[in-house]
């Protein structure tokens, strides 16, 4: 029995963005991280690895300095790491999705756990698509999963608040922010990770025929700047401050 | 060319955002039927200018939310470009459909121009790219990102019972704790100082706060000078460092130390009766008032918004 | 925020890969554990117990030794545990080096195998702190002349004297004290419990306040036989011990540095005056490329250290080079940092004057900057100066 945690790395958020040319600049990114909300879906996968419910094998699909990101998922008690090496940057939603089908199959996993999007394409589109792909239930928004029987039991947003449901194998969870601790590393595990060997394939090796993207980037920008600041004087100017709230800055 | 639009509830009526989904619809003129999980909304739905048929979805598997047979539901009644709110479950049954009709998708736009480009902001904010797309295709829009439809339209409903089996059991609906977000967490965050005068006063705080969901944070002055105002709330230098989309600070000087904590928010307002505070230095939104008068103008006016 | 450490010649690339991940691994316990606490805890004089836990937990106490529970990791990884721990607060990281390097280093070095069996895993896991007894309140740059003994009592020993400023002393389960027996030092385990033994706190400190600091006092103090270390007589004990711990500081100091220099360019960069940021002043850069350069040397001096460490190819002499001086800047870029953050210098929102405080502490334990100066003095001449016949 096989549970696999799709990791992605992305810029820190933290970081600095940088636009040269008409793309982000990846060279300049200071500091690369995993995607905070795969985090929790790292956390959950070791939780249910612990009870029972098998093996675990963390899978990146991304250049070569993603290896690292497996080392440290090692670190903290994977048992098997998958790296497909490939940029996913200019790629859309079916192609990303038909790599990482191809490499939870090649590990033979059907408990899947991932972040609900990752922090660079803010999308989201991942989780539920592979899901939909392999014909496994999709739990999404997800801040908790345990073990239940032979399948399992989840906590998931609602617009009551959450509500726990139940799914048998195969099945996705894609996790929100969870209000779990996310375990550390210590030197016992960091010792391990030196000895765990990451599998590094091509798209090749996992027999994906990629097609072409069908979604083009054009062009990434810098967001528009910001227009100076505006002061307004009186308690009736609250009203103007608010509309220009929502149809300026479009933050509420 | 089609347009298949997903309905989105909000509670047992249709939730706003759906009008601006046949608002955008029809700026790239196009036949637009509306899928109603359901039947939720239908009505409404069929009364939004533009829209051409409403197709309400019976069945039992749309007692709860469950993308897996949902989508299968809607993907053969899916036609051309398929727009869904970018909320969270439109966000995951928009990605359910896109797999299950072989479509590539686009999440959270904010502009769609015929050929089709669409714009979305990627990297947390941090960059804005822009893509071009053919259909068969998904789109999941953002909202308020889009003017809404009006009304006066008079669609056809079309029931249709094709419910499917539910992989996602729903065992338990667990009402939320009424905890108030973290700071950390949140995207919204507003903040008293010590010009709240006193502690109780940020019960007014709490009260904007519940409009908009938003977290409550305070100064370093208000924590220090306060014992019920809580070190977890503190926002600044040996505070927490927040950045969220929209900081509101509250009878708050700006000194460098709070400053120091929040100036990375995407959008600072300040309200401060004294217009020399060093807030209105780097607010984008100043408003010269005592919060007594602000405050109950800024929770009415988030109020009316929907 | 998470920490970006000023390191201008990639020193840390330096490193292996399995030593870049055990920095990352304190360097987020110190941000998100220790950072939010350590005013608190400097304000009240205490070290929380929650970080000894997590210390243990971790598995980074009594980094360099082998074998007993005990990590096994390089002189360089321990380097790096103790500047990302003093990075936090020099009070945190001397916990970890008199664990360490002084209570877990003498027995692992020179005590019986019944005694490493005992004590090294408990001590490696965090579940029993040690401290190290070897400074008097007569004797400390000349602990060669300490008068605290021993007698042999057939079945038993008996300790008479005091120690004093000794870290751990009063939170630890057991103390490594150095003691004249019949003239000769040895070293004794003493238990919290054995009967004669107190260990009081010292308080009203200015400095090292997020530390235990103690006295351990010893009447008639009975402890068994098997509680002296073997394997060592005379000085060559204690000092074994405290190289370990100064090779540690070496690094620690350029963690405090660091950590000044963080809040001062921040600071500088955020501060307007006459309507410009500070750090657009010439004088206030002058300062900031100051301490750029310093740190940058010391952390050079501190990792090429680590290497002659880990290949056994070092004399104490090259220890005490790297811990005076990266001390000595370290404070002086203290200073200079509170000085940029003004008025704000002065308060805890900033770090910068418990930093400063600290490193008074830590330019005068292990060794005193003057006592390495001579060392350093005796190394190049032969002649030693730290006494003379009057």
């Amino acid at each position: 029995m096989k549970i696999a945690v799709l990791l992605k790395q992305v810029p820190d958020t933290t970081a600095k963005i940088a636009v040269s040319g008409d793309r982000v600049d990846h060279a300049s990114v200071a500091k690369w991280s995993t995607s905070p909300y795969d985090e929790y879906a790292l956390e959950y996968a070791l939780q249910l690895k612990e009870a029972g419910a098998g093996d675990l094998v963390a899978i990146t699909c991304g250049p070569d300095r993603a290896a690292k990101m497996l080392t440290d998922a090692a670190a903290v008690g994977v048992d098997s790491m998958l790296h497909v090496v490939a940029d996913t940057a200019e790629m859309d939603s079916k192609q990303i999705q038909s790599i990482l089908v191809a490499a939870i199959n090649h590990c033979e996993a059907d408990v899947i756990l991932c972040g609900k999007q990752a922090a660079d394409t803010n999308s989201g589109s991942t989780g539920p698509g592979i899901a939909s792909l392999m014909g496994a239930a999709c739990v999404g928004m997800v801040s908790e999963v345990t073990v239940e029987g032979d399948g399992f039991s989840a906590l998931r947003a609602s617009s009551v608040g959450n509500e726990r449901v139940s799914v048998s194998r195969p099945c996705l969870f894609a996790f929100d922010k969870a209000s779990t601790e996310l375990r550390r590393p210590n030197v016992k595990g960091i010792m391990m990770a030196k000895r765990k060997v990451i599998e590094t394939v091509s798209t090749d090796d996992l027999g994906i025929n990629l097609e072409e993207s069908q979604v083009n980037i054009v062009s990434h920008d810098s967001p528009p700047e910001k227009p100076p600041g505006q002061k307004f004087e009186g308690a009736d100017s609250v009203r103007t401050v608010v509309l220009k709230l929502r149809e300026e800055a479009n933050v509420i | 060319m089609e347009i298949t639009i997903i309905a989105e509830a909000s509670g047992k009526g249709l939730h706003p955002v759906t009008e601006q989904l046949v608002g955008a619809a029809s700026s790239l003129g196009g036949v637009i039927t509306v899928l109603c999980p359901g039947g939720v909304g239908s009505n409404d739905a069929s009364e939004i200018s533009g829209v051409s048929k409403v197709i309400s979805l019976q069945g039992d598997c749309f007692s709860s939310f469950d993308s897996g047979s949902w989508s299968a539901v809607m993907a053969p009644l899916s036609q051309g470009m398929v727009m869904a709110s970018s909320s969270p479950s439109g966000r995951e049954l928009g990605a359910q459909i896109a797999s299950k009709i072989g479509a590539p998708i686009v999440q959270d736009i904010t502009g769609i121009e015929p050929g089709y480009k669409v714009t979305r902001s990627v990297y947390s904010g941090k960059a804005v790219e822009t893509s071009s797309l053919t259909t068969p295709c998904v789109v999941t829009l953002r909202q308020n990102a889009f003017e809404g439809a009006s009304g006066g339209g008079s669609a056809e409903v079309v029931v249709v019972d094709n419910s499917t089996e539910v992989s996602v059991a729903v065992k338990e609906a667990i009402a939320k704790a009424g905890e108030r977000m973290d700071v950390s967490d949140a995207e919204i965050i507003i903040s008293g100082g010590r010009g709240m005068g006193e502690p109780s006063n940020f019960s007014h705080l709490n009260e904007v706060a519940d409009v908009i969901g938003a977290a409550v944070g305070a100064s370093r002055a208000a924590v220090d000078t306060w014992d019920e105002i809580p070190h977890s709330m503190q926002v600044g230098q040996t505070g927490k460092t927040v950045n969220p989309t929209l900081y509101i600070a509250v009878g708050i000087s700006g000194a460098i130390q709070h400053l120091a904590g929040m100036r990375s928010s995407k959008y600072i307002v300040a309200i401060n009766k004294d217009p020399d505070a060093p807030i209105f230095g780097v607010a984008d939104y100043g408003i010269v008032a005592t919060w007594e008068e602000a405050l109950p103008a800024l929770k009415e006016e988030l109020g009316k918004l929907s | 925020m998470p920490f970006e450490a000023l390191d201008f010649y990639d020193v840390d690339s330096l490193l292996t890969e399995e030593e870049r991940m055990v920095r990352d691994m304190v360097r987020d316990f110190v941000d998100n554990d220790v950072l939010p606490e350590i005013e608190h805890a400097c304000r009240d004089g205490v070290f929380p117990d929650q970080w000894r836990v997590t210390l243990g937990e971790m598995g980074i106490l009594g980094a360099p030794l082998k074998g007993y529970g005990c990590p096994g990791l390089s002189y360089a990884a321990y380097g790096v545990i103790c500047r990302e721990l003093e990075r936090g607060d020099s009070g945190l990281r001397s916990f970890a080096s008199v664990q360490g390097s002084l209570a877990m280093y003498p027995i692992w070095d020179f005590g019986s195998e019944e005694q490493k069996n005992y004590y090294l895993p408990k001590m490696a896991s965090g579940e029993w702190i040690g401290c190290f007894g070897l400074t008097e309140p007569d004797y400390g740059s000349n602990p060669g002349d300490m008068i605290t003994r021993a007698e042999d009592m057939g079945d038993h020993y008996v300790l008479n004297g005091a120690k004093m400023w000794i870290t751990n002393g009063s939170i630890a389960q057991l103390a490594v004290v150095w003691a004249k027996l019949d003239g000769v030092i040895r070293g004794f385990i003493v238990e919290k419990d054995d009967e004669g033994f107190s260990a009081p706190e010292m308080k009203g400190k200015h400095s090292l306040k997020a530390s235990v600091t103690s006295e351990l006092v010893f009447q008639d103090c009975k402890i068994p036989k098997d509680r002296m270390l073997p394997g060592v007589k005379g000085l060559r004990g204690p000092f074994s011990c405290l190289n370990n711990a100064r090779y540690g500081i070496s690094w620690g100091a350029v963690g405090a540095a660091q950590a000044c220099f963080d809040s001062a360019r921040e600071y500088s960069l955020s501060r307007i005056q006459f309507e410009h940021p500070i750090a657009s002043y010439q004088l206030v850069q002058n300062k900031l490329s100051w301490m750029l350069r310093e740190i940058t040397k010391a952390q050079l001096l501190a990792y090429h250290l680590s290497q002659k460490k880990d290949s056994g190819n070092w004399i104490p002499e090259h220890i005490s080079l790297a811990k005076m001086n990266n001390v000595d800047i370290a404070l002086e870029i203290a200073r200079v940092a509170r000085d940029i953050h003004g008025a704000n210098g002065i308060l805890d929102e900033y770090p910068v004057m418990r930093h400063m405080a600290n490193l008074e502490s830590v330019k005068t334990y292990e060794g005193t900057h003057d006592i390495h100066n001579l060392i350093l003095g005796r190394h190049i001449t032969g002649i030693q100066a730290f006494t003379r016949e009057i």
